[in-house]
């Protein structure tokens, strides 16, 4: 993002673990400003919620949640610094997701979702073609390739796979990734790196 | 990362990526839009009906300033030195009530005796 490579992100990795804080003269603009950034990010910010948590459902419900968050918190902080604030308090949401779901599967002895399985459902890739498609094949095999990514990635750890989605998938460059993840810049480059290296891995043979 | 650095991997899986952004059904862009409305909704409801951040403080420690001149008032909390736990009673009550520690105090040596040989039984044998 080169429009991130002036900002000061070890001031924003600060400020989103301070209080927050919200000026007093947030004006219509101000919010219309917060509405076409929320506008911009938020179907990507779904798919990564999706992908972590595997249930459309809840990932709607923490891309809420972090549009909430980033609006009452940090909506009077300038808009250059809302990417990664953004990510990093959506990446909150699906760690405390994934907390809760771990300690229901270990109480209630809820199997964990299959990797391939979206929304609790095997679903047939041809339903996922939108109407009026140029191409439906194509869309059948971008749609089963998309999920042979998604079960590897669902197989990495956690950091690795925000490591890449972050940096890769929603193009964060390696300060904005550190911020958004709370690490430093080498741990993100160690991340990402191991992360590409068993996508590669695994993705070798079915891409 | 310019595009030029990355690995096919990398390409592929953003362009994979991208796609599925663009692909997402009418019901959940619907529900997204929904969603961030109510969110910047809700911020705006909050912001209006916002108490001063100050207030949470000065009520906190108004009721901690009152607590204590309550108890500082006379009458408002018993003094430890009146609660007897370590005080004699006084006389006139050990006169009326003729407790056992009032006699003790008279005869100690009795009452060690008395003790070492143990009570009386019920039937007068010991």
């Amino acid at each position: 993002m080169a429009s991130s490579a002036s900002l000061d992100f070890a001031a924003v990795y600060r400020l989103a673990d301070a209080e927050p804080s919200m000026p007093e003269d947030t004006t219509l603009q101000a919010t219309a400003t917060l509405d076409r950034f929320l506008a911009g990010v938020e179907r990507r910010a779904f798919r990564i919620a999706q992908m972590a948590v595997r249930d459309r459902d809840e990932a709607l419900d923490i891309v809420q949640g972090a549009m909430i968050r980033l609006a009452r918190n940090y909506g009077g902080r300038p808009s250059s610094e809302w990417t990664p604030l953004f990510y990093r308090i959506l990446y909150n949401g699906i760690r405390d997701w994934q907390r809760h779901s771990s300690v229901r599967r270990r109480i209630f002895g809820i199997p964990s979702r299959d990797a391939g399985d979206i929304d609790g459902q095997r679903d047939d890739p041809l339903e996922r073609v939108a109407d009026g498609a140029p191409d439906p094949s194509r869309q059948v095999m971008a749609s089963e390739a998309i999920e042979h990514l998604e079960a590897a990635l669902a197989q990495l750890p956690a950091r690795q796979q925000e490591a890449f989605a972050l940096r890769c998938l929603e193009g964060l460059d390696v300060a904005g990734t550190a911020v958004a993840m709370g690490c430093s810049e080498g741990s993100v480059k160690t991340h990402y790196f191991r992360a590409l290296h068993a996508l590669r891995e695994r993705l070798g043979e079915v891409w | 990362m310019s595009h030029g650095d990355r690995t096919e991997i990398e390409r592929r899986a953003r362009e994979l990526f991208d796609d599925s952004v663009e692909r997402l059904d009418g019901e959940t862009r619907s529900r997204l839009n929904r969603a961030r409305q109510a969110a910047l909704a809700e911020v705006e409801q909050a912001r209006r009906s916002r108490w001063p951040a100050w207030l949470p403080v000065a009520a906190a420690a108004s009721v901690a300033m009152l607590a204590v001149v309550l108890w500082r008032l006379p009458g408002g909390s018993p003094d430890p030195s009146a609660r007897g736990d370590d005080v004699a009673p006084a006389p006139e009550v050990v006169e009326l009530l003729g407790t056992d520690a009032d006699l003790v105090s008279e005869d100690p040596e009795f009452y060690a005796w008395l003790s070492a040989r143990g009570l009386p039984q019920a039937n007068g044998s010991g």
